[in-house]
Parts: C-alpha cells; structure tokens; sequence
C-alpha cells in the first residue's frame, strides 16, 4: 500500500507540475505513477463506483468524450481520459484524477489486456475492429483474439457492442450480459462493396459470410450459410437516417421506445459514435431526452473536421489515417458539393504508418465522380497518391503533385473556387493547421471546452 | 488484341492495396488498344487451364489464407498446367508461399503447397517489413524494381530462380539475398501491395508474358511514365542506406 501511496502522490505531483508548466495532464503522471507502482491502476480503480471501457479500431475518442459529457449531464461526476491517451500511462493518469463517481476510459485495442487484469470494469464498449494501422496489428482476427481474452479477466462486464461487425459480435459468443446496436439499412446501404473486406469470415464455422447489405468498410447485416451465425438483432437501433452536409438526424429505437437524435457532426461513422454512447448510456438508464440533448449540442473535437475561414476563402481540415478513413471521408465531404479543390497529403512516418499501400484499398469514386477543379497531392508520398488517382481515371490536367507542405497549400489556396478541402495523414495534421493560422485563418469550429 | 486476366480469391487474398496491380495492368493494356478481360475465381470454381493469359494471386490474413490454400490446392494441377502451357502469373506474398513446396508453421505442422516453384516457407518470428528495393536482371541494370514487404515466413529456394537480388530489404527470407521466385512466366514476390504501380517496367514485362502465349513477341507502345518514374525513383534514393551493401 505504501508503495501506491507513493505511486499516487508523485503522480500527482506530476500532474501539478505539468499543469502549471501549462502542457496540460497527458499521459506523464501516469507514466511516472505506473514506473513506481505497476498496480497503480488497480488500487485507483477501487475509489470508483464503475468504470466503462471504451476499445476498438475507430471511434474511441468521441464515444469516450460524448458518453462522459452525457453522463455528466445527468448529474454523475466523471473522470475520462479526454485527450485521447489511451495507453496503459493515459489510463492512470485520468484514474489519478480520483474526482468521480465513475471513470469512462479509452483503451487501446491492442493493449486492453493490460488494462483489464487490474480494472475490474463494469462496462465494456466495443466501437469495431477496421483495418487500421496494419504495421501495427497485422491482422484483426488476431486482434479480436487478443480482445477476447483480455475480456476474459471481466466475466460479469457487461459488453456493449457492434452488431453490424462480426469480429466484434464474435466477442459476444458464450458471454451473459451483451448488448449490441447497429444501424438498420439506410438509402446508403449497398448491396456489393468496393471497399476491401476484411472480417467477413465466419467467427464460428470460418467461411466467408455473406451479406444482405453493407454500410460501409465490413460492417453490415451479415449471415453465415452454413452454420446460420448472423448479426444478431440490435437492443440498440439506429433508424431513418438522414444525412446533409450540416449533420445528421435519426431515431434510436430501445427496449421500450424510441428517441428522435440531430446532431452537428457530418458522417455515417458519427452516427455510430453516438449509436454507442447512447447504447451505453440507455444501459445505465440515462433519461433519453437528456442524451438528445447533449448529442444536439456535440462537437468533434480538433483534428477530426475543422473547418476555417481564410479571406473569401472556406478551408475544411480533415484526418484520414486509414482506408475506411478516407472512403467515408470523401463520401462525406464530397456528397452534394460543388466546385471545389483538393489537396491529399499523405505521409509515411511511423505515426502515419510506414506503409501507404492502403491508399489502394480506399474508395476513391466519391471523389473522381465530384466537379473537382483542382487535385493537389502533397507530402512524403504525394507521387503515390497521385499514381492512385491516375489509374482510377482522375482528369490528368487538373492534378498536381507538390510534395511541400508549404507549397502545396499555396497552390491551394491559389486556386478558383472558393471551397478548399484538406484531407491528411496524422504527422501532416498539426502543420496544415499551423500554416493555416500563420496565414491568417481562422477557426470556425468551436474546441471541445476542457474536461478534466 | 485481347488479354483475358484471372483474378483468383478477390474477396479473401486481397491485403495491402493488391488488388491495384489488377487495375493497373488492365489500365496499361487499355492505353494501347489491347482489350482486357477480367475474371473473378475463387472457392469451388473449376479453373479452365487453357483460357486465362495471366493470373493474379494476393495475400491474405491468416484466416482467409487457410481457407483460400485448401482450395487452391485442388485447383493446383490446373494452375500448373496453364503455367506449363505458358500463361503468366505473378503471385504475392500469401499467393507467392501458398504456390512452394510446403509451409512449415512455427508448431513443425506442415502444409503442402502447390509446388509451382521449387521453394519453401518457414514461420519465423519476427516480421520483416519495411521499404525495398531490388535489382532483376530481366529488366535492365538501370531501374530497380521497389516495394513495401511485411512477412512473418522465411521462403528458401530449392533450385528455383529468385525473381531478383536484393539492393536493400530483406527479401525472401533476410538471409541469402535472394527476392522472390520465377518458374516459366509466373513470378512471385514479397514486395506486396500495390508493387505495380511504382514498376511500371515490371508490369509490362510482366504483360509481355502474358500475350505471348497467343500473339508470340509483342512489343508495346510507349506511355508516358514520367509520374511513375520519378516515384521510383524518389522512393529509391530516399530508402537506399547510406552505407551497407550496394
Ligand atoms: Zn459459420
């Protein structure tokens, strides 16, 4: 015990110190707890009344955000892990934090196991499991595998998760206590996919399923023929989507009624962040109406879509970091758009992934079928996003490739039209916004207010 | 002129983007008037040995992979036979072990393959993956052919011809410098993903090969290439260490 007296005081103190330093509370306090007390996080857990875990490939950090914020709301104090620190250090950090009832934490997928063998969680969130950083986790069944025994430490958690992904319900087989949501099929939903597969074997019998309807990437309502293991019916459901260029709105039918969601962020994909807080929050029996509210009122925060306004210009900032990533950004950004100009920047650094083969298993039609005035790829592997557009048939005399950053945000903003889109991988995400703000642009999206 | 490309287990061998060489060896067809048809096999189809010029094999996670290599190993005397009656193939990284000898995974079990090329792959432990480049003789001395490898098997040849040495990377197995496999017209390679798009010398070698079999020598027209060169080459020099073997 004294040795995790110890552990909490100086990361604490660490945290004081970092917070006057005014870096904000990352991860160091965490850091420096866990090197003193390795079970730090578990005698933590123990002053909390219930911890909820969020994982998964995509998603994490706004599921996290918004069910804290609704959770708020409705009147609990909560501890969260809100700048996305997401590894073991970021978890104790935010439990150090030690001012809640309960503590909503996101936890990377690939090191949940560390996190479960000393939190005894209530509630377990899982987002999906899309490809994502393949240097990383090579594979997703190895990852739902690895996921699974990490669950295997929480046998009376309650999961939460995705019923449209079947490497996620395959989490679910021979557990009490599951909840799933999903979304039913929208004017969206397609009969085929362009999109590379992955997670459409089947998790019992491991043969190809098949599908009646795909939302995107492998997510969708699927059935396997042989053994007749399919997606399971959703307690949680999103209905009568209908998505503009200023959000979306829909209805989220639970055991019981239904409630009636508008939200301000743009995208299928947000839909199922909400789609999961909500989920989790109804299993909490959070007043609907209160969840409405908050959703309503819900902004994305920095780095995910920014929009900025630089003289007559409107400049929108997005992160794309993997395949999915970038079809359902350009399906999102580009739908009912008209004139405008592009500028792809695609790095390879480890954060962005060494590898940009993904780039060839993204849905580009979006974009090639849109009235693109100018595309300008940029980076370290601008060449090879360019040959990527090339031989999917982009117009070659409206395409550029100016590996500087520098450049090519010139180039961009020299163009006619007054629309500029900015799609980027991680290591660019941070520059484009400071040569925006050095050119003078301004930032239209209000920053998530702080949390902690 | 017509090329007719079979594209075996698009829905499970298709990792890293590799299913771009398919379009891009259809596109660079097209640009010079040669007709393209592509056909999707994959479990429990029959393959017809005499019809298809060209094969395309990717790679796949491991679950996929098993399932995929149970089938290819029945349709494995076909695609020998269409190999013999000079058809092209270029095979990648799960596609390129599955068409050794055998794999033997890291518990000893092994698992034959379709013995198209006289090699054979062997768990290892750690993963080699990174940039690389490679020199194959068939192309010239003058341009490399580049890539992306990310492979936890180590494949040893038995007597087959390696598709090139290895400039920088690790190859087939981080050893003996060796890349890839050659047996007739069909290639197989760790450089994964979308390998043609940066080698647009290979993927017209690798064309070459796939017409002669019905239209005998065909020299192709030129396209403008400079955006893939100039990728290459970039690639190239950026990756190349700046001491170690060269
Ligand atoms: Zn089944």
């Amino acid at each position: 015990m004294l040795r995790s007296f110890c552990a909490l005081i100086v990361g604490r103190l660490v945290g004081l110190v970092a917070r006057w330093l005014g870096r904000g509370a990352t991860s160091l306090p965490g850091y420096v707890a866990l090197k003193i007390d390795p079970l730090l996080m578990g005698h933590l857990a123990a002053g909390y009344e219930k911890i909820i875990l969020v994982t998964g490939t995509n998603g994490k950090t706004t599921t996290t955000n918004l069910l804290a914020s609704i959770l708020r709301a409705a009147g609990i104090r909560v501890v969260h892990n809100s700048e996305g620190a997401n590894m073991p250090a970021g978890v104790a950090t935010a439990l150090l934090g030690q001012q809640g009832e309960v503590a909503v934490l996101e936890v990377d997928e690939g090191t949940l196991g560390l996190v479960t063998s000393q939190v005894p969680a209530g509630t377990v969130i899982v987002t999906n499991l899309l490809r994502d950083q393949l240097d990383r986790y090579h594979e997703l069944e190895q990852l739902a595998a690895a996921i699974n025994r990490a669950l295997a430490a929480l046998p009376a958690a309650t999961l939460i998760l995705n019923a449209d992904d079947s490497l996620v319900t395959s989490l679910g087989q021979g557990r009490e206590g599951v909840r799933y949501f999903g979304l039913a099929r929208t004017p969206w939903s397609q009969a085929t996919t362009s999109e590379v597969l992955e997670g459409h074997i089947c998790p019992r019998c491991h043969r190809p399923l098949q599908f009646n309807f795909y939302h995107y990437s492998h997510l969708g309502d699927y059935f396997c023929p042989r053994c007749a293991y399919q997606r399971p019916r959703p307690d949680y459901e999103v209905v009568d989507v209908e998505l503009n260029t200023g959000g979306a709105r829909f209805n989220v039918l639970y055991p019981g009624g239904q409630v009636a969601f508008k939200t301000p962020m743009p995208g299928i994909y947000n839909v199922y962040n909400i789609l999961a807080a909500a989920s989790a929050a109804l299993d909490l029996k959070v007043n609907p109406a209160t969840i409405a509210g908050v959703v309503a009122a819900f902004l994305p925060g920095q780095g995910r879509a920014e929009t900025f306004r630089l003289q007559d210009k409107q400049v929108t900032l997005m992160l794309v970091k993997n395949p999915t990533g970038l079809s359902v950004a350009l399906q999102t950004l580009v739908a009912g758009r008209e004139q405008a100009s592009y500028l792809l920047a695609i790095n390879d650094l480890a954060a962005d992934g060494r590898d940009v083969s993904w780039l060839w298993d993204a849905d580009l039609s979006p974009l090639l079928q849109a009235p693109y005035q100018r595309i300008i790829c940029a980076g370290l592997r601008a060449g090879d996003m360019a040959i990527c557009l090339k031989y999917q048939g982009v117009r070659m005399a409206a395409l550029e490739v100016i590996p500087g950053q520098e450049e090519s945000l010139d180039s961009l903003l020299t163009a006619p039209g007054d629309d500029c889109l900015i799609l980027c991988t991680y290591t660019n995400l941070a520059l484009y916004r400071r040569l925006l703000k050095e050119r003078g642009a301004t930032s239209e999206v209000t920053p998530l207010p702080s949390l902690s | 002129m017509k090329l007719r490309l079979c594209h075996l287990y698009p829905e499970l061998l298709n990792l890293y983007g590799d299913r771009g060489n398919v379009l891009i060896l259809r596109r660079r067809a097209e640009w010079r008037g040669i007709a393209v048809e592509v056909t999707r096999l994959s479990l429990g189809d029959k393959l017809d040995p005499g019809v298809y010029d060209l094969y395309f094999l990717g790679g796949g996670p491991d679950q996929e992979q098993g399932v995929a290599s149970s089938d290819l190993f029945q349709k494995g005397p076909w695609l020998k036979e269409a190999v013999e009656g000079g058809a092209a193939l270029l095979a990648i990284c799960g596609g390129y072990q599955l068409l050794g000898e055998y794999y033997r995974a890291s518990n000893g079990e092994t698992l034959p393959g379709v013995g198209l090329w006289a090699a054979y792959t062997e768990a290892g432990i750690k993963r080699l993956k990174g940039n690389i480049a490679i020199q194959v003789e068939e192309l010239g001395l003058e341009r490399p052919v580049i890539g992306f490898e990310n492979h936890g098997g180590r494949t040893f040849l038995q007597g087959a011809r390696p598709l090139g040495q290895v400039i920088y990377g690790d190859g087939n197995n981080g050893t003996d410098g060796t890349e890839g496999a050659r047996y007739k017209s069909a290639i197989g390679t760790y450089l994964h993903g979308p390998l043609l798009s940066k080698n647009p010398h290979l993927a017209d070698y690798l064309l070459e090969l796939a017409l002669r079999r019905r239209y005998g020598e065909v020299e192709l027209a030129p396209l403008d290439d400079s955006l893939e060169i100039a990728v290459n080459e970039g690639v190239f020099r950026r990756f190349l260490p700046t001491k170690g073997k060269w």
